[in-house]
């Protein structure tokens, strides 16, 4: 009933493999689709994969480096296969233990790994086991659980009821001392279904049960109640006296600080103004962004970056080195194998890394990785450390610190090519427009993220034309103006072929931002443009109508980049952000395939010290990777991710 | 009589110094014993280590084999050391040999076949390119007008990396899966992954002309001013086309990399 088993090394090379009776397609396609989103992007905490019509179960053997699959039809429920992978496993283990404890990977080719009667044997086995046990009889009260527990446990009191609880336990017991043992109708109110509970419960007799309670109440007056119960109430606190009056910074002193009105008001008609203004900015380089951006980096300069990477690399190459001489010292003689014994290879067992990895776990929490996210990950690099051989020298916590360095290494690496310019490059030579959308919830930066993207293509060549798609904010249409406006005055259209570098398309507010966006896209058509931001209204994910809205815009304009805008500064709320607008996308989609989120821009990464767990959260739940990081208000603060950088401050203590 | 008196001394002393340095020795705690010992074991691991280390660092010897995912590099790596057929899936780790070159002189280094996954290739390539010999470059040919965006760009971050740029080993391009009908040559692999890298050069390595070479310190591929070509490189490029499989069916023996091996025993 199994469609296939396979056993093969982390390596790839296939040990063993076996296919059910009347399947045709090679299990190569659902495999390596396990492969690529579960194991590759940490989720291996869950052990089950569904991809189209299978179900795939897999164990991960870290010792000798095999991964063993089962695969069955989704439809069956086969209740025998968590147990059966497992025998599989030990047994093959047990098996071909001298072969594979050889070193180098010769092993898995030139060895003839001869699994076929075992493997029919334990299947055997396994499904006679799970015929054997026929559907279960349900269990009377007797039986139950429930039934052995005392009342007492089952009582839910709050703190508050513990006095009552001591009064109505000592009526109770005074009670039952008064009465004989088969007496029950002589109880207090509340009592009465307690006793009748109590004394249903099994074989023990009324005498035995009043005798428990008084051992229990008099060790409970004994053992003192709790600290917090002597302490009663806390001291009321001492308000103050009176009314003090509330000073003001500025008190009325200076009132023509506060008049705006000459200088900057009415900016619609202070066009020349403006312009004077932007050209004289002194923090503004022009030409600064030509190129790929920089990276996010937390040396002070990319030499310490390098430098870092050489010592983590001899440190890795002399690990490999201390691991083969301990093993030849341990070759020598009697009183080497006892040193080899004293720090010796052993297995990694769960226990081991338990508290190490509670540790670990606390500490992302703390630099603002999602709470669940941290426990996924703990739960995968465990399931991927677990019987490992520790080389000598190593401690459990450097193993799993490390382990789980390069897991966050792995995730924020991005899954596919990230390179927006080769992409507009693509696109112009096709004569249409890359058109990219900034969706987010309010006010996590993507009107000033828009326009530092499009400061940084301006400078690279392109030309840029802004959609404003944003109809319900109010000033949303005149922030990008100004933008604009600031943008032009920095590449003045002389450099730029005689046509202003950046435009705006703005069709006021109130009105449908899909058809402002399609109406956008055609404008950039006929003229020429090579780039379409589409700046959306910001909305919580939880706002049905508002996400309904943002999917059509996204499945009726096909936009080639759909950036999801997210702060840095988010800590849990990242996971549930995502999540609802994936899904907002995939359900309001009329294709099969629908548009997604493409990629994050991470913005305010300035205002984290250290607590750069956000990107982790983000990347982690979309699989997708992040494209930009915003570090500040000016138009040159655009980066892109340095994945070292951001898991060296993750992993700083 | 005094010879012999001084004879019967030194014996007696020889002997007794013996004795009394074993005495000596007896006589010192066992803990303080072991602790020499152990420091003396220590010492020479040390040593021993450092050698190792030490002289290991001279010496490249490996031949990497690169490439994007599927693109055949673990079957690759099988043909080449036992000449056989196996069934492979995706590689999660790195695998490495010892490869006996076919020349002359029998010289054999370390073959290291790294997974092509995007999230493992960098970390893995970062521990092994500084005892990179040569880098064999994989390319799936039946495929490559699809990807060929995808392969430029990870053949031109592996050909600007620092180290890769210093040392600059030999590259050898490998048009794998020939077998495959629709399998696009060498010649003109090459030309459009010239194009590709030429594009690239451009958008990522722009910043170059403007800040003076310090953002990520990345290389400048072949010479400014002029179109990029293989040719322009350091070391030395080949391309040469193979296929993994064999023309049989799947445990067919005979597979086309003896121009892959040729090539290699060259180095």
């Amino acid at each position: 009933m199994l469609d296939f088993f396979a056993i093969f090394s982390k390596g790839g090379i296939v040990l063993w493999c076996f296919q059910g009776a009347g399947v045709s397609e090679s299990f190569t396609g659902p495999v390596n689709a396990l492969i690529r989103s579960v194991i590759l992007q940490e989720r291996t905490g869950n052990n089950s994969f569904n991809h189209n019509a299978l179900n795939l179960k897999y164990k991960l053997d870290n010792e000798f480096e095999l991964v063993f699959v089962v695969g069955f039809q989704k439809i069956l429920t086969l209740t025998y296969v968590d147990k059966f992978i497992d025998d599989v496993q030990l047994h093959f283990r047990d098996r071909y233990k001298n072969e594979l404890e050889q070193r180098g990977a010769l092993k898995f080719l030139l060895n003839n790994f001869e699994f076929g009667e075992d493997f029919h044997n334990l299947l055997r086995e396994a499904e006679d086991r799970s015929k054997a046990k026929g559907p279960v009889p349900m269990k009377n009260f007797k039986e139950s659980q429930k039934s052995q527990k005392t009342v007492k446990s089952m009582i839910e009191t709050k703190d508050g009821d513990k006095s009552k609880e001591q009064g109505g336990k000592k009526s109770k017991n005074a009670k039952k001392e008064g009465v004989s043992g088969g007496d029950q109708t002589k109880a207090a109110s509340q009592t009465v279904s307690k006793k009748t509970v109590e004394n249903g419960s099994d074989g023990l007799t009324a005498e035995e049960i009043i005798e428990r309670n008084r051992a229990k109440f008099i060790s409970k007056q004994l053992g003192g109640g709790k600290p917090d119960k002597t302490t009663s109430k806390s001291p009321k606190p001492q308000k103050p006296k009176g009314k003090a009056n509330r000073v003001w910074d500025m008190g009325g002193r200076n009132t023509g600080e506060l008049d705006y009105s000459g200088s900057n008001g009415n900016n619609y008609s202070d066009a020349q103004t403006q312009d004077h203004d932007a050209s004289a900015e002194p923090l503004i380089q022009v030409d600064s962004m030509k190129g790929d951006l920089r990276g996010v980096d937390y040396e002070s300069s990319d030499d310490d970056d390098e430098d870092e990477d050489e010592e983590v690399e001899e440190e890795r190459v002399v690990v490999p080195d201390t691991n083969k001489k301990g093993a030849k010292k341990g070759g020598f003689g009697g009183m080497f194998g006892m040193l080899k014994g004293l720090v010796g290879s052993k297995n990694l067992t769960q226990d081991d890394m338990e508290p190490v990895l509670d540790k670990m776990r606390d500490h992302l929490i703390a630099k603002n990785v999602a709470a669940e996210i941290s426990s996924q990950l703990c739960e995968s690099v465990a399931k991927k450390l677990e019987g490992k051989v520790m080389g000598t020298f190593t401690t459990v916590a450097s193993t799993v610190k490390q382990a789980l360095q390069d897991s966050l290494v792995q995730i924020l690496q991005p899954k596919r090519r990230v390179d927006i310019l080769r992409d507009v490059l693509d696109a112009r030579a096709q004569r249409k427009p890359f058109v990219i959308t900034f969706c987010g919830v309010n006010g996590v930066g993507k009107s000033t993220n828009l326009a530092k993207i499009s400061y940084w293509l301006i400078e690279n060549g392109f030309s840029v034309l802004i959609a404003a798609c944003d109809t319900f904010r109010a000033g949303a249409v005149e922030q990008l103006r100004t933008h604009q406006r600031r943008l032009n005055a920095l590449h003045p259209p002389e450099k730029h072929a005689g046509r202003p570098a950046v435009q705006l398309f703005e069709k006021g507010y109130g009105k449908d931002a899909a058809g402002i966006a399609m109406e956008a896209i055609a404008f950039a058509r006929n003229q020429g443009f090579e780039v379409v931001l589409i700046d959306t209204a910001g909305r919580m994910q939880d706002n049905a109508p508002l996400m309904t809205a943002l999917a059509k815009l996204i499945a009726v304009n096909t936009p080639d980049l759909v950036l999801f805008v997210g702060e840095a500064l988010v800590g849990n709320e990242a996971v549930d952000q995502l999540v609802k607008f994936n899904q907002a996308l995939a359900d309001h989609s009329k294709t099969d395939k629908p548009r997604l989120i493409d990629g994050i821009v991470l913005t305010k990464f300035d205002t984290i010290d250290d607590k750069v767990g956000a990107a982790i959260s983000m990347t982690y739940i979309t699989g997708q990777p992040i494209v930009f990081v915003g570090t500040g208000q000016t138009y040159s603060d655009l980066r892109s991710l340095n994945a070292r950088a951001v898991v060296s401050a993750l992993m700083k203590a | 009589m005094d010879e012999k008196i001084h004879q019967d001394l030194e014996d007696f002393s020889a002997e007794q110094l013996l004795e009394s340095f074993i005495k000596e020795i007896q006589k010192e705690e066992v803990v303080f014993l072991i602790g020499i010992c152990v420091a003396l074991a220590l010492v020479i691991l040390t040593v021993v280590f450092f050698g190792n280390f030490w002289s290991s660092s001279k010496a490249r010897n490996a031949v990497l084999l690169l490439g994007l995912c599927d693109s055949g590099k673990t079957l690759l790596f099988t043909r080449l050391l036992l000449g056989k057929f196996a069934r492979t899936q995706t590689s999660i780790t790195e695998s490495s040999a010892t490869y006996k070159s076919k020349n002359d002189r029998g010289s054999s280094w370390t073959l290291i076949d790294v997974p092509g996954h995007e999230s493992l290739r960098v970390s893995i390539l970062e521990k092994y390119k500084a005892v990179a010999r040569a880098v064999v470059f994989v390319v799936d040919s039946s495929v490559f007008q699809k990807d060929v965006r995808d392969v430029a760009e990870f053949l031109y971050s592996i050909l600007t990396d620092g180290t890769v740029a210093k040392n600059s080993p030999a590259l050898v391009v490998a048009c794998n899966k020939q077998d495959i009908s629709m399998a696009k040559s060498a010649k003109l692999i090459q030309q459009q992954l010239e194009k590709e890298l030429n594009t690239l050069r451009l958008t990522r390595s722009a910043a170059l002309s403007s800040q003076d070479g310090s953002v990520g310190g990345s290389v400048y591929l072949g010479k400014r001013g002029k179109d990029f070509e293989f040719s322009q490189l350091p070391g030395r490029v080949e391309f040469i086309e193979c296929s993994a499989r064999g023309s049989k069916a799947e445990d067919g023996d005979i597979a086309g990399i003896d121009a892959l091996e040729k090539s290699l025993a060259r180095l």
